[in-house]
């Protein structure tokens, strides 16, 4: 059975996407943004992002620190999939070299 | 690129059926990308203790796979519903731009069938019908969104992400401690590719490293997972202070 309060936040989580898909149809079709409210729109994903993955930057695991530093380069070059497993490689090969 | 234009040639005579399938074809090359990031979800869904019934509600009532990843990442049992469901806002602000520039597109279109399609609508159907909107205009073709093409590239990848999420969520328990293998990298991996695919510059990046900091320094000295909404908020107001000299 599904925890109720697992359900409600998927319930809410639904929600509140759908709500960001239609919004913009709605209120932004006739409309335009102020420039400080356009880079906040356009800004934010990007800050989320970063800010969810932010404690692998200040890891203690010099391992890991390496294997960040790895995947950050192969991020700006590679695709998606090849990034995803040089980042898992480097960092289990770093974790097992450094111990 | 030229098979795109040589099919869009025959595009105003092919049926709804027709340019479904354009969609479809058009959508699967990215599955490549999809699945493993999918699977990669499920498996860590299911470690943070969500079930293979819960994995597919919420990857296939959301249909968003940043937040998706952000919510994961925050899980605990049981989650901090108010917490998961603000970032869940933040990471997704994104869909409001997006849907008020397709909006003029879909002019042609009545609200009964813009609202559910617009539920389809993430980075990639976006980026994609957009972009194949923008050339048929250009051709003289019209009208220049074509539903049925917008709803085979999302069909295809709603379906994808379901199944694979379901996949990883079943088969992650066996996998035990994916993090000791290396996975624990899987995610800032992806949202650094992420990231990479929203970069514009170090002007409009300036926000992201303001988040990185206080995100860090939060993580560091607060307990709990306060780090994200303090890191999202404090790059967001640095958005808005350093708009003034965009």
């Amino acid at each position: 059975m599904i925890d109720p309060t697992v359900l409600l936040t998927i319930v809410l989580m639904a929600s509140v996407t759908y709500l960001t898909r239609i919004g913009g149809y709605l209120v932004l079709r006739n409309r335009t943004l102020g420039p400080r409210a356009m880079a906040v729109v356009e800004a934010a994903p990007g800050c989320v992002l970063i800010s969810v993955i932010a404690p692998s930057f200040v890891t203690n695991n010099p391992a890991d620190l390496a294997a960040l530093l790895i995947t950050l380069l192969a991020a700006t070059r590679l695709s998606m999939l090849p990034t995803v497993l040089i980042g898992i490689a480097s960092s289990g090969l770093l974790r097992t070299l450094l111990g | 690129m030229t098979s795109d234009t040589v099919s869009l040639d025959d595009t105003a005579t092919r049926g709804w059926r027709g340019e479904f399938r354009r969609g479809v074809a058009a959508s699967a090359p990215m599955l490549l990308g999809v699945a493993p990031c999918a699977l990669v979800l499920g498996a860590q869904a299911a470690q943070k203790g969500m079930s293979v019934l819960d994995v597919p509600l919420m990857t296939g009532s959301n249909f968003a796979g940043g937040s998706e990843f952000a919510a994961i990442q925050l899980w605990t049992s049981p989650p901090h519903v108010a917490l998961i469901v603000f970032i869940t806002f933040l990471v997704n602000s994104r869909h409001l731009l997006m849907g008020a520039a397709l909006a003029p597109f879909l002019q042609h279109l009545p609200k009964r069938k813009v609202f559910p399609a617009l539920f389809l609508m993430c980075d990639e159907t976006w980026a994609m019908s957009l972009a194949d909107a923008r050339r048929r205009a250009a051709r003289g073709i019209g009208p220049a969104f074509s539903l049925p093409y917008y709803v085979g590239t999302g069909l295809c990848i709603y379906v994808a992400w379901v199944a694979f999420t379901t996949l990883g969520a079943a088969l992650g328990p066996a996998m035990g401690n994916v993090e000791a293998y290396g996975f624990n990298l899987a995610f800032p991996a992806i949202f650094l590719v992420l990231l990479r695919g929203m970069w514009t510059g170090f002007r409009a990046a300036r926000p992201w490293l303001v988040s990185l900091v206080v995100a860090a320094l939060v993580y560091l000295f607060v307990p709990g997972a306060w780090y994200v909404a303090a890191g999202a908020l404090s790059g967001l107001a640095a958005a808005w202070l350093l708009a003034r000299d965009a």
